[in-house]
């Protein structure tokens, strides 16, 4: 017994950190298996990273960041339940993640009631940052560090009609709640150029076989296909334009660049375009120390979603910024301390000056998102020039 | 016209695989009566074992197509396994109890027991399949055409003509077809009739795992592979009907055709609906299946 309580005594001297004080606990929720784990995890890992550094530098207001992390799976119901451990049980100060819309429409709901800031560093819905704006609400605990679907969709709308020429566009959108809701977003963006799309085709998560689809853009004479859907589906639609020996730019919304449509689609998937926050490329000297330090600590060379890793990596910095300007964790002081952040904050993704008020909760603005291209298995930028000399730090304009 | 044919090639493919799958419903059916709910899991894991395999060879510097010769003794090996297992835990300890549903139950909690299983091992992610052919579209008359598709559709009705020989022509086939006839009467026979369920179940999911490894190197491979595909060629079953092996070959066909031509022709939001619609209609006015013979159950 004495033995035992040796060792108890000797292992929690180990693990003893040598802060005095208690740490600060984030959460952290996102899919780190399944379809969208590649986005999940690189996330995580950006997290991580971010956190790692912090602590290292001596923490927050001289305490250090503690995460507790949670798989999502991308399922809402499961969102839920984590939302409700890390808010009660855990009692974290603020949770940074989601990478489905879905689970952050779901499970976001139980911050904005406990008034604990969400910070959304992935998911691109359009509506997530105003499920709880307006009159209705005193305040508004989501904040978002992710080019929404708005921005997206008008990208992608004027890099094809404007930037490239293409008269007849196809839009291919999957059946899921982001698909249906982006193609609305895309089609909208559209008429505002007076362009009407040739077809507008529709196909379940999980269809293996495009030809139908494919076929009715090709005949209806689209000379470009827009896209809203996720890796597995479009690779398919990459290999099925192969099969059918029929070539037009597919150019769409982010998750063109990930992992599962660059591996699978292989050479069918080259010369895809979609917008992206962050290309991994050391354009910046602090772009440069994030990729060094994120394949060091991962041994990887080809991050598997540099866009999660990235604004990952910026949502903690924004997050801890706050917490240090506030001088509390109380969730009320964190979001006062977002809304006017006042120390200028050089990120990975761009340099946030300002970059939230108390009606604006979106940290990425339309002039912040470059396209990429896909070529040889990895995503670089589509037009070079866009990120060259001074323009590779594209930063908010002031409200 | 070459719209038309293309549609009906994709048709055709996609139609040869729910029939396959379908093929195994048929399979158990006809000696036990009873069906395997986990037969797209079946698939799923053949696939996934087929990819394990492969991976493995190819890592032994054996070419794509090799590793892809190689890999089916190993992976048709694994299904009549995998089909013994979900035979003697799910179907032979409700028959014994006469429970009349009993199996239904089984077979549903070992399938979402295998796909659990599957995820816990190759993880949640699709997974490519290196083909064993080249991935580059053939151009036949214009109407383009992967070589892989052929083999899907030569690779089902090999195994449906090897299946068919075996019952017509071997002992042990004589004894399956026996124990479809008549279980009692062929018990009374000698033949031992627990043994040749078990033998259709492990036959069963045998097709199903060379089915997943047809369909693996054109579509992706992961452990929700099976659950879409599973539930499509239940319907093709009882659209052909479930006692007849040409019938399930012949539903696969029109649903796989009738959904290209719908997506084509309607809407590409409507694949779906026209499959379910003749699933209906084949029910109200012949239950027992297009091509099923219809059974009178003596009480």
């Amino acid at each position: 017994m004495k033995m035992k309580f040796a060792w108890l005594l000797a292992a929690s001297m180990m693990t003893a950190p040598v802060w005095a004080a208690d740490p600060i606990k984030i959460g952290v929720a996102g899919p780190f298996t399944g379809g969208s784990a590649s986005m999940g995890v690189s996330m995580r890992d950006g997290v991580k990273l971010a956190v790692s550094e912090i602590n290292a530098a001596g923490g927050v207001m001289g305490r250090p960041i503690e995460l507790v992390e949670r798989d999502d799976e991308a399922k809402n119901e499961l969102g839920v339940q984590i939302a409700q451990e890390l808010i009660n049980k855990e009692n974290v100060v603020a949770t940074v993640g989601y990478i489905n819309t879905g689970v952050a429409l779901a499970s976001q709901r139980f911050y904005q009631e406990a008034e604990i800031p969400v910070f959304n560093n992935v998911a691109t819905g359009s509506i997530v940052t105003k499920q709880f704006a307006g009159a209705d609400f005193k305040a508004n605990y989501i904040f978002r560090n992710a080019a929404n679907d708005t921005i997206q969709s008008a990208m992608i709308a004027e890099e094809a009609v404007k930037r490239q020429g293409f008269k007849k566009p196809a839009i291919l959108a999957d059946a899921s709640n982001y698909g249906q809701l982006g193609k609305t977003d895309l089609t909208n963006a559209l008429q505002k150029m007076n362009i009407t799309p040739v077809a507008t085709e529709k196909f379940n998560v999980g269809d293996t076989d495009m030809t139908a689809q494919l076929l009715r853009a090709k005949e209806a004479g689209a000379d470009v296909i827009l896209t809203y859907a996720i890796g597995p589906e479009l690779a398919q639609i990459a290999n099925g334009m192969a099969k059918l020996g029929w070539k037009v730019p597919m150019i769409g919304s982010w998750t063109l660049s990930m992992a599962s449509f660059i591996d699978t689609a292989g050479p069918n998937g080259d010369g895809a375009m979609m917008p992206q926050t962050f290309i991994q490329q050391p354009t910046t000297p602090k772009r440069k120390a994030f990729i060094e330090a994120y394949q060091k600590a991962y041994n990887v060379d080809r991050m598997p979603s540099p866009v999660s890793a990235a604004q990952g990596y910026d949502s903690i910095y924004l997050l801890a910024a706050a917490i240090t300007q506030a001088k509390s964790t109380e969730g009320r002081a964190i979001r006062e301390a977002l809304e006017n952040l006042n120390t200028k904050m050089e990120g990975v993704v761009t340099t946030y000056d300002h970059p939230f008020s108390a009606a604006d909760h979106e940290a990425i603005s339309d002039n912040i998102p470059v396209f990429g291209l896909v070529k040889g298995g990895r995503v670089g930028p589509a037009h070079p020039e866009d990120i060259e000399g001074d323009k590779a730090l594209r930063i908010k304009p002031k409200a | 016209m070459q719209i038309l044919m293309q549609l009906i090639v994709s048709g055709i493919s996609v139609g040869m695989i729910y029939g396959v799958i379908a093929f195994g419903y048929q399979l158990t059916f006809a000696t036990s009566k009873t069906l395997n709910f986990g037969q797209g899991e079946a698939l799923m894991l053949g696939a996934l074992v087929g990819l394990t395999t492969v991976n493995f060879l190819i890592g032994n510097a054996l070419g794509n197509f090799w590793a892809y010769i190689l890999m089916l003794p190993v992976v048709l090996a694994f299904g009549a396994l995998q089909g013994s297992v979900v035979e003697w835990l799910g179907v032979r300890p409700a028959m014994r109890a006469k429970s009349e549903a009993g199996w239904i139950m089984a077979t549903i909690a070992l399938g979402i027991i295998f796909k659990n299983l599957a995820e816990n091992i190759w993880g949640r992610d699709a997974l490519r399949f290196p083909s064993p052919l080249p991935e580059a579209s053939l151009s036949i008359g214009g109407i383009r055409i992967q070589p892989m598709e052929i083999v899907v559709v030569l690779g089902a009705i090999v195994l449906m003509v090897v299946v068919e020989l075996f019952n017509r022509y071997s002992i042990y086939g004589k004894a399956v077809v026996a124990t479809s006839n008549d279980r009692d009467a062929a018990g009374l026979m000698g033949i031992n009739t627990n043994r040749i369920i078990t033998f259709s179940y492990a036959l069963s999911s045998m097709s199903a795992a060379f089915a997943g490894v047809l369909v693996a190197p054109i579509t992706l491979t992961g452990a929700s592979m099976g659950a879409v595909l599973g539930l499509k060629a239940f319907a093709v079953a009882i659209i052909g009907g479930l006692s007849s092996g040409l019938g399930v070959v012949i539903g696969g066909l029109i649903l796989g055709i009738t959904e290209t031509l719908t997506g084509y022709y309607i809407s590409t939001g409507y694949k779906d609906v026209p499959g379910l619609l003749l699933l209906l209609i084949v029910l109200s006015l012949k239950p027992s299946g297009l091509f099923g013979k219809a059974a009178i159950k003596k009480v």
